[in-house]
């Protein structure tokens, strides 16, 4: 067959021409790493924002009504009095609410003797850790009576209890906030600093009751969560707290809700919409990269074909048909593109383990941006080399031989 | 039969805005079997009259019968074809692929062959052989001489067994010595029936041929027989 003969010449021609082979690999290379490790590092980013998401704690049944209106995150929303603990019971006693945690929660100095720390610190009531399902490594969570009472315990995350005991023993010593003592009776289980920064275990628990009498002073909650019995439920769960509120904060028909919804619908529409946000950035970045490496083979292939006129001539000499010069170079331009391509994941893949294995950043590879790079590497091989390819099989034979 | 016919050639290269006239009015005809030589000063028009010779360029006007086809009708396949199959070139700067092997570079026509035999090699071989390159297959053109590169392609030119072997300034490169055993090569080619067109500004070396046309400003200025029995060997000089 003429055409593998043609693959056989832009085999030699490769092997013969390395420097500029090399050169033109390079280009594809760095093109398609750039590729493949952009694309880990943003398929990583996207794992962690869902991480981040998933340790806020939101099951699928659950959803959070936070007060003051306004939308979802971002938004600072005016502190507003109108949630209080009647609305939490009142929530409570719909049929297909499971649990409701009502919370106040002020960011604030711990302090232990001379160690002293910031933290966000919460007031809570014990169904926190039924919602939370989060587990205690030493002590007892709050408790009823606690509650009751208006008991001055504390229950500390992993970071404030390393921070104010140094890993010394915590349960049953005193920490102080702001004027009052407290006596630390539970720690809770280490969760660790999620990938994008956020400290989950920053933080310490109050009962509600104590919270509202000696911190902050005020008889108003800042948000509740509702855990409803199924996660079917939220949709018509969300609607009901709704109407629940609007009656009990007086809301008339025209007034919007002074308050808002935090629901895992919510968070993953906006995981989806960052998410597409990101995809752009990667599909732009990956085209432009993709673009230069095409334009250096295409150029290099322009001057490697200049300095081959002569071979060129010859082959025509001897009988090559101007298609089998077009196709000798634009199996080279393909070849090269293909090595360059396999190269250039390679690399990827050691760049995008590199950056993982030393917490750079985020990557997690998957097999799509190698599917992708190897079609775009031989449709650049393609695009690129028909172009010199052609120019150089339509030069006349007698003009390409005595060209030096 | 004529094998070549040339009938009224011109040929006109164009350059920014003015025209030069390389052949004018170029009436020729070559027999099977002849040995040619075109002779002329440097500038004379011989290499562009070999170029539409052997199909690599195309004249302005007239008509070129090579074989019995009128070669501007032929489409790009058909004169790769006839440059692969019925012409032999061998240049004086020996245009031998670099960095690849005398004996890939013999095999090179035979890429491009219609049916390509399959003891392309062996075929490759015996032709070094009898130029007497037996010892240099694997060389490539940067470790030959002069002398040695114009014998493989001597040998690359003979490989398609093509009827005519088209010589431009074959001996231009070459000591005297090369230069003699060269010739002695073309003559034999002669008795073996091939048609050979020799182009050469050396006089004596176209008197090695049977047919001695000189070449003046793009026009046939004479066209004579040599008497072979004067002229037997070049002498050196």
């Amino acid at each position: 067959m003429r055409i593998f003969k043609n693959l056989g010449q832009a085999l030699r021609g490769l092997r013969l021409n390395r420097g500029n082979t090399l050169l033109m690999t390079l280009g594809v290379m760095i093109g398609i790493a750039s590729l493949t490790v952009i694309v880990a590092i943003g398929d990583g980013i996207k794992i962690k924002v869902l991480n981040r998401i998933a340790n806020m704690g939101f099951g699928p049944e659950s959803f959070s009504v936070i007060a003051g209106g306004g939308r979802m995150f971002f938004t600072r929303s005016k502190n507003t009095t109108s949630m209080t603990l009647e609305d939490a019971e009142d929530l409570l006693a719909l049929p297909t609410v499971r649990l409701v945690v009502p919370r106040q929660r002020k960011r604030m100095k711990i302090i232990n003797k001379k160690e002293f720390t910031s933290t966000r610190v919460y007031g809570v009531t014990p169904d926190w850790q039924l919602a939370r399902g989060w587990e205690m490594t030493d002590g007892d969570f709050l408790s009823d009576s606690d509650l009751g009472r208006r008991k001055k315990v504390v229950v500390l995350g992993a970071t404030p209890a390393r921070k104010l005991f140094k890993g010394k023993e915590s349960i049953g010593k005193m920490v102080r906030l702001e004027n009052n003592f407290y006596v630390v009776i539970g720690l809770l289980e280490e969760k660790g600093m999620t990938e994008s920064g956020y400290d989950p275990d920053d933080r310490a628990l109050i009962p509600l009751t104590t919270s509202m009498s000696r911190l902050t002073h005020q008889t108003y909650l800042h948000s509740i969560k509702v855990v409803t019995l199924d996660a079917s439920q939220v949709p018509e769960t969300m609607e009901t707290v709704r109407q629940v509120l609007r009656r009990n904060h007086n809301l008339s028909v025209l007034a919007d809700d002074d308050f808002r919804f935090i629901t895992p619908e919510g968070i993953m529409q906006w995981v989806t919409e960052s998410e597409q946000a990101l995809n752009r950035m990667l599909i732009l970045i990956s085209t432009v990269s993709l673009l230069v490496g095409g334009i250096v083979i295409m150029n290099i292939l322009l001057v490697s074909i200049r300095e081959r006129v002569r071979e060129i001539g010859i082959r025509r000499c001897f009988g090559a048909r101007r298609s089998d010069i077009t196709f000798q170079f634009l199996f080279e331009s393909i070849l090269v593109s293909l090595l360059g391509g396999i190269m250039g994941v390679g690399l990827g893949l050691i760049i995008s383990f590199g950056l993982k294995r030393f917490d750079v950043l985020p990557t997690h590879i998957t097999v799509e941006p190698f599917i992708l790079s190897f079609v775009f590497c031989s449709l650049i091989g393609l695009i690129f080399g028909i172009h010199p390819a052609r120019k150089a099989a339509m030069l006349s034979p007698e003009e390409a031989i005595r060209s030096q | 039969m004529n094998l070549i016919e040339m009938n009224s050639i011109c040929k006109r290269y164009h350059n920014i805005g003015f025209e030069t006239q390389v052949l004018e009015d170029v009436t020729l005809h070559i027999k099977e079997g002849d040995y040619v030589s075109i002779i002329g000063p440097s500038g004379a028009g011989k290499s562009t009259l070999m170029a539409i010779m052997g199909c690599l360029a195309q004249p302005t006007s007239g008509e070129y019968i090579l074989d019995g086809e009128e070669v501007g009708k032929l489409n790009d396949r058909k004169l790769s074809r006839a440059r692969n199959e019925k012409i032999g070139f061998v240049f004086q700067a020996f245009h031998l692929l670099p960095g690849v092997t005398a004996l890939e570079n013999v095999i090179l026509p035979l890429v491009y062959a219609k049916r390509s035999p399959g003891n392309a090699k062996d075929k490759a071989r015996e032709l070094l052989a009898r130029v007497g390159l037996e010892h240099r297959l694997h060389h490539t053109p940067g470790q030959l001489s002069g002398g040695e590169q114009q014998r493989v392609t001597i040998a690359r030119s003979l490989i398609n067994d093509p009827r005519i072997i088209l010589a431009d300034e074959p001996t231009g490169n070459l000591d005297s010595k090369n230069g003699i055993e060269t010739m002695k090569t073309f003559d034999n080619l002669v008795k073996e029936g091939k048609t050979i067109v020799l182009i050469t500004h050396d006089k004596e070396v176209a008197q090695h041929a049977g047919r001695i046309i000189s070449i003046l400003d793009g026009q046939i200025a004479s066209d004579r027989r040599v008497n072979h029995a004067e002229n037997t060997e070049v002498r050196s000089t």
